[in-house]
């Protein structure tokens, strides 16, 4: 077995941004905003958020603020939800939370009359004011919420009761009531409960069970029954086994051992399955995993906030 | 002579208007594929490609082969793409740019702006369906019109990208916010909600266990009424039968059971219990066209996994068990049938799949794991009483084994 090629991931990293103008790139500018999440997280998990220019990415990041308060994925597009609190966490990670309006963020979110609320009256949210309602959005605006302590401010009580109501029979969690249990919906979900300190809703064996049913023979784990595994579920399906308690139920060996097996070890960065193509989303999930199995040279990530644990305590505990 | 830079944006501006002009004059187009420029000349030699000309092929005559048309199926050139795209993206950008600082949406350069922004918005949207910007924009103009056919329109556009590009997740939600307001507007959407499911059955055949169209479907649910429901279930069984891997399509039989169910306990508490027979039936064709396809398909998980949850709900809502006195929904139930019986029923149903032959070791050994896991995840589920009379009748030996076979996969040994 080989070892985490961390020096590499770190220039793969750095060198996607300058990557070749290609359509396929092209057409991924919607979500740079993820992307950037993705990658200095990764940066950061490896102990090298240093190498970046942090006051260039914070300006960009600004230019993609709308009046609203929301953030859009890049410079001229439409705001919207997901891309609001990926900005939030680049933004904790550099500890530029100071630098947002924090009451014009957190209004955007909220259900203050304001016609911008995402919040509806069953306690779901909407993505953008287009209305689609996911259990991932309610995740974004508890976490978001919760990062730049503002989450007294909205009916906790409802947003909890909405999340419940999407829980299915085999312990999981759908985008919306009635909707099949999918691994990352269930992270959103039990990520939401466990911000709420409402993780006593949560069955955690009868969805133990689902997730560690997960692990497949080559160790890697799948988001669905019947699917192939890939890297990024180490990282829903690992979190909500962390946050219920149950990471003992598969085997972290196989796992550890088919994330390295995902590297590409000649040019850095981690594909969804050995010998597949790597990009910068599969990256962050590996190594995020990795980090929940503890391994070595790898900083302690936090499961619910998707953050490095020393930059959630610097958040609420000031350290 | 004019600089270099000119020149280029002309041409890019003269294939963006080339393109817009093809879906302009060809609104029925309904598959899209980038392809590499050499492969036109086989596509034009193809007897099977069809033959009638239409106005838009008519205008890719002394064009330079970045598109290729034929009976509704575009071609484009892969070496185009990026070019056009970018310019696409510069037009759209403009054009919703100038749109939103309009203040009198009703005056004539508004509607010819809307009309501007939708042009390019479906160029945009085409080669980067995941661009919600493009999208929302269409939204916008479409939610300040009246006529129930730019609707339709919407619908069909989103098919087309959702037919190249099947996961779009914009192009599904595009669609929930089109039937959303449809709602609104009509008194049924029946007929709408039939041709949606036959498009995620389309989709789905294609695109093997794909979340974001059955999600769709189960979305549709909330919408049927009850006979449609029914309708549903009968519907998607063949589908289901054939494609015995696909946990989503069981979840949507799933779902569409689950609001059987709840129609038929809603009129319990209004007093009047005639669908329960009915739901009774449902269930148990389903539990033995269930069995079937377990015992013909080996080691399938999906199937498995859909027994746990009709086993399941079997036990909460039919079955009497003497020692519980706890459960008043069942109470209202007309119809009990024993619990033990179906335990005995059911553990049969386990033994015979644990009895496999050596050719077919490795889905032998699957079946074993899933049927094993099947009723030891079933013994977790039921009331406490149920579940020691439920162990009892397992054999402790067996149980051994059982266990062991489950925690290859499931929850180690002593949490179950």
């Amino acid at each position: 077995m080989g070892e985490l090629a961390a020096d590499k991931h770190v220039k793969y990293i750095l060198a996607v941004e300058k990557r070749k103008d290609n359509f396929e790139s092209a057409v991924l500018e919607h979500l740079r905003m993820n992307g950037a999440y993705w990658g200095l997280t990764t940066l950061d998990l490896l102990g090298k958020l240093d190498a970046v220019d942090s006051n260039e990415i914070i300006e960009w990041i600004l230019k993609c603020q709308h009046e609203s308060g929301g953030f859009a994925g890049n410079v001229g597009h439409d705001p919207h939800i997901l891309y609001t609190l990926s900005a939030i966490q680049v933004l904790a990670l550099f500890d530029k939370l100071n630098v947002l309006d924090v009451d014009k963020v957190s209004t955007c979110i909220l259900d203050e009359s304001d016609i911008a609320g995402l919040q509806n009256e069953d306690g779901s949210f909407s993505g953008d004011i287009w209305g689609e309602v996911d259990t991932r959005f309610s995740y974004i605006a508890i976490c978001g919420l919760s990062i730049l302590k503002c989450l007294d401010k909205i009916n906790v009580e409802r947003a909890v009761n909405y999340i419940i109501s999407c829980r299915n029979v085999d312990g999981g969690f759908g985008c919306t009531p009635g909707g099949e249990s999918h691994a990352g919906q269930i992270f959103c979900c039990v990520a939401a409960l466990a911000i709420t300190g409402a993780l006593h809703y949560v069955d955690k064996d009868l969805l133990g069970w689902w997730l560690c049913e997960r692990q497949v023979k080559s160790g890697g784990l799948n988001g669905r029954p019947e699917k192939l595994p890939d890297v990024c579920y180490s990282w829903w399906v690992l979190s909500s086994l962390t946050m219920i308690d149950r990471v003992h139920w598969i085997s972290k060996e196989k796992l550890i051992k088919f994330i390295l097996n995902c590297q590409d070890t000649e040019n850095g960065g981690i594909s969804d399955r050995p010998d597949d193509a790597v990009d910068i989303f599969h990256t962050y999930f590996g190594v995020a995993g990795l980090s929940l199995l503890e391994y070595p040279g790898v900083k302690a990530v936090d499961p619910a906030y998707a953050l490095p644990v020393d930059v959630v305590d610097r958040i609420f505990f000031g350290k | 002579m004019k600089p270099e830079g000119t020149i280029q944006n002309e041409a890019m501006s003269e294939l963006l208007n080339q393109f817009e002009y093809i879906l302009d004059s060809d609104p029925l187009i309904n598959e899209v594929g980038f392809i590499h420029p050499s492969q036109f000349a086989t596509l034009e030699k193809d007897p099977e490609a069809g033959s009638s000309r239409s106005e838009a092929s008519d205008a890719l005559d002394g064009g330079d082969g970045s598109f290729w048309i034929r009976d509704h199926k575009l071609g484009i050139s892969s070496e185009v793409v990026l070019r056009l795209y970018k310019a696409a993206r510069e037009q759209f950008m403009n054009a919703i740019a100038e749109y939103k600082k309009l203040g009198d949406l009703s005056l004539p350069s508004a509607e010819a702006l809307g009309i501007v922004v939708m042009k390019c918005s479906k160029a945009l949207v085409l080669l980067s369906p995941d661009f919600g910007t493009a999208w929302n924009s269409r939204k916008l103009i479409v939610s300040k019109k009246t006529q129930a056919s730019m609707f339709t329109d919407e619908l069909r556009l989103s098919a087309l990208v959702l037919s190249y590009s099947p996961k779009s997740e914009q192009a599904w939600s595009h669609r929930r916010w089109v039937i959303k307001n449809m709602a609104k507007n009509r008194t049924t959407l029946q007929e709408i909600l039939r041709e949606e499911s036959d498009l995620v059955e389309k989709i789905a055949e294609r695109s093997k266990m794909n979340y974001r169209a059955w999600n769709h479907r189960c979305w549709l649910v909330s919408y049927m009424d009850r006979e449609q429901v029914i309708q549903e279930l009968k519907q998607s069984k063949t589908w289901a039968g054939l494609h015995v891997a696909d946990h989503s399509c069981f979840h949507y039989r799933m779902r569409l059971i689950i609001r059987i169910l709840e129609d038929c306990c809603r009129k319990q508490e209004e007093g009047s219990c005639d669908s329960c027979v009915e739901v009774y039936l449902i269930w148990q064709e389903e539990l033995d066209w269930n069995e079937e396809l377990i015992k013909r398909y080996l080691g399938r998980e999906a199937l498995w996994l859909y027994r746990r949850f009709l086993s399941l709900l079997w036990i909460r809502h039919f079955t009497s068990d003497v020692n519980d006195v706890s459960s008043p929904q069942k109470s209202q139930c007309s119809i009990q049938v024993n619990v033990s019986v179906f335990l005995d029923k059911e553990l049969l149903l386990v033994n015979s799949c644990s009895e496999g032959s050596d050719d077919e070791f490795e889905d032998f050994e699957e079946q074993t794991i899933c049927s094993a896991s099947y009723m030891l995840w079933l013994t977790k589920q039921i009331p406490e009483t149920q579940k020691l009379e439920l162990r009892e009748k397992i054999e402790n030996e067996r149980l051994d084994a059982m266990l062991k076979l489950v925690s290859l996969r499931g929850p180690p040994f002593g949490a179950i």
